[in-house]
């Protein structure tokens, strides 16, 4: 690995590292709780590192203990969405009708406009966290099923498989046994862009304002930072800091992402 | 050719997937289906109320006489009526869906075609160009869609006070061709905010097919014969890349629709994006489902569309059609 690629993951590595701390131990960053009020509408100060907001409460601690959530939901929906992916893309490539049905299953699932689903359906089933964190693992999954179809068909056609197949392994134990080992490669740069995905969807999701409003996100907090007057206030602080960590946090997974990829090429 | 229509197939496949998903939704989900349906909750209707929507519903009815009413309802051009708003889906979209369509149309267009220049510029010749053009998008495609907004309405709105934030008019324009230029005027920013989300990840696209293309035997074969870069991009390369382009442009109608949603929500725009997240915010259901609809409906019909075009511009997939 080249010094520039090993760059790229060291910082990728430390944002990520950074931000799981941050949820891990909200009380080093911060030693204010999450729902203690000050004066409202204050800016930056040495006190309260990113000012307050509308209600008072302390932005930094606000964003700290959002950080825990945002990585929460992204996170799990990211490896629901893996788990999916990696199951029907390994059926997708399947040469008889259940292969047809799952290919036929990603198509579909490719052209379906994704945003406009998620909020109709997520609509339709409430504001739980769950039912969030299931949704964007059911639209989140596409991308890595039709790597893995097409990584598998590549495997399905070397020797080793078909030894197996000679042998007279059974399809289960050679998906199993034999397939999945080889498809690490891929589901572990699906893994990368799949949480980033997700990140980008639950931000988007929660900033329209769907989604639990009782436990804030970095996309809730926008939202709320919108709706509440801030732009009016010039509360810049409020508005455009959760924003930048959304950012931050889907580059580290693209850096990471990147020394993951290139290594195996 | 028998790629293009296996893509039409699937397309129309994705729109019965809309329609059950939407016939579904209400009725699946564990509660009464006429409070989704109508909207309202069981608290609010007289138990009269509560008789006549479930009549008019067909509540009672089996599932498949219900999928027919509702097929109908599909085809009469009223995708349902919604009992909050008091009057049909299809109106209630049909005003919105102007700002909608001039918004994400115009995003698509622009988008694509920058998408195409700068990808065949900057990948057909390595250099300078391509060294910061590849970072800076890959950068700005981390950018989630309102951090744009936010940031150009700041900056342009607020600190130099050049473009409106708010609105697709200002209140005063009436009329012609000041009302037209007033329109644009308007346009610019949430144009600007969803092209800089969708170019990222086309110009790369476009740039890596280039960069892929740049190693087939016939770009080797034209420089050879000594043409220069600017004809061997826009005569060679360009025929070969526009198919996988047309596609790209299919698919980017869905996602502008999706973006202009965020968009439409961040510059208080009377668009089908607000009156989808109004929808969300009242319970409108039928409302909910009618947009629904309709984006999905525009996204199918883009897709079609341009596997058409291929089908017509792509000389391989004619001859095939021939055989």
């Amino acid at each position: 690995m080249n010094k520039k690629r090993l760059t790229a993951l060291i910082i990728g590595c430390a944002i990520i590292a950074f931000f799981v701390l941050m949820a891990a131990f909200p009380s080093i960053f911060t030693h204010y709780g999450a729902k203690e009020m000050f004066d409202s509408w204050q800016s930056p100060s040495a006190v309260h590192m990113l000012g307050t907001n509308d209600m008072g409460y302390d932005i930094f601690t606000e964003l700290v203990y959002g950080a825990g959530q945002t990585l929460l939901i992204s996170v799990s929906s990211g490896l629901i969405a893996m788990l999916l992916g990696t199951v029907i893309g390994m059926l997708a490539a399947m040469n008889n009708l259940v292969g047809h049905i799952f290919n036929g299953i990603i198509n579909v699932f490719m052209l379906l406009p994704k945003l406009v689903c998620l909020i109709v359906v997520a609509a339709f089933l409430g504001r739980s966290q769950i039912a969030t964190i299931l949704l964007i693992a059911a639209f989140g999954w596409v991308g890595t099923a039709r790597a893995v179809r097409a990584r598998t068909l590549k495997i399905a056609n070397s020797v080793f498989i078909e030894n197996c197949v000679i042998q007279g392994y059974s399809k289960l134990h050679i998906a199993m046994r034999h397939v999945l080992p080889n498809l690490y490669d891929v589901l572990f740069s699906r893994l990368v862009s799949c949480v980033s995905g997700c990140v980008m969807m639950e931000s988007s999701l929660s900033f329209l304002g769907i989604g639990d409003l009782y436990n804030p996100t970095w996309g809730t907090m926008i939202n709320f930072a919108f709706r509440r007057g801030a732009f009016i206030r010039r509360a810049y602080n409020w508005l455009l800091v959760p924003a930048v960590a959304i950012s931050l946090l889907v580059l580290a997974f693209y850096l990471i992402g990147l020394a993951v990829k290139k290594r195996e090429a | 050719m028998k790629k293009y229509i296996k893509n039409i197939v699937v397309c129309l496949v994705c729109f019965l997937f809309i329609i059950l998903l939407n016939f579904a939704l209400p009725r699946l989900i564990s509660g009464d289906p006429v409070a989704y349906l109508t909207g309202m909750d069981e608290g609010s209707m007289s138990v009269e109320q509560y008789e006549f929507y479930r009549n008019a519903l067909h509540i009672d009815e089996n599932a498949f006489v219900q999928f027919g009413y509702y097929l109908k309802d599909i085809f009469a051009g009223r995708l349902g009526y919604s009992f909050r708003k008091q009057a049909s889906v299809a109106e209630l979209i049909g005003t919105r869906i102007g700002a909608t369509l001039q918004i994400s149309f115009a995003a698509v267009v622009i988008s694509c075609a920058l998408a195409l220049v700068w990808g065949l510029t900057s990948g057909s010749k390595k250099g300078l160009l391509d060294k910061v053009s590849t970072p800076v998008n890959v950068l700005v495609g981390t950018f989630p869609t309102f951090l744009i907004g936010m940031i150009l309405i700041i900056v342009f709105s607020f600190d130099f006070k050049i473009f409106p934030y708010s609105g697709l008019n200002s209140p005063d324009a009436e009329g012609g061709a000041a009302y037209f230029f007033d329109r644009i005027y308007h346009l610019i920013l949430p144009v600007v905010t969803l092209i800089a989300v969708m170019l990222p990840s086309r110009f790369l696209l476009m740039r890596n097919t280039v960069r892929t293309a740049m190693g087939e035997r016939y770009v080797l074969f034209a420089r050879q014969r000594g043409l220069n870069m600017h004809r061997i991009r826009y005569s060679y390369l360009l025929k070969n890349v526009a198919p996988p382009f047309a596609t790209m442009v299919g698919m980017s109608v869905g996602a502008s629709i999706g973006g202009s949603v965020i968009v439409e929500n961040l510059f208080s725009i009377n668009g089908m994006g607000t009156l989808l997240t109004d929808a969300v915010y009242a319970l409108d259901y039928p409302l909910l489902q009618g947009v629904l609809f309709v984006s999905a409906a525009i996204a199918m019909v883009s897709i079609v569309l341009t596997d058409i075009i291929c089908i017509i511009i792509d000389p391989k997939a004619r001859s095939e059609g021939v055989k």
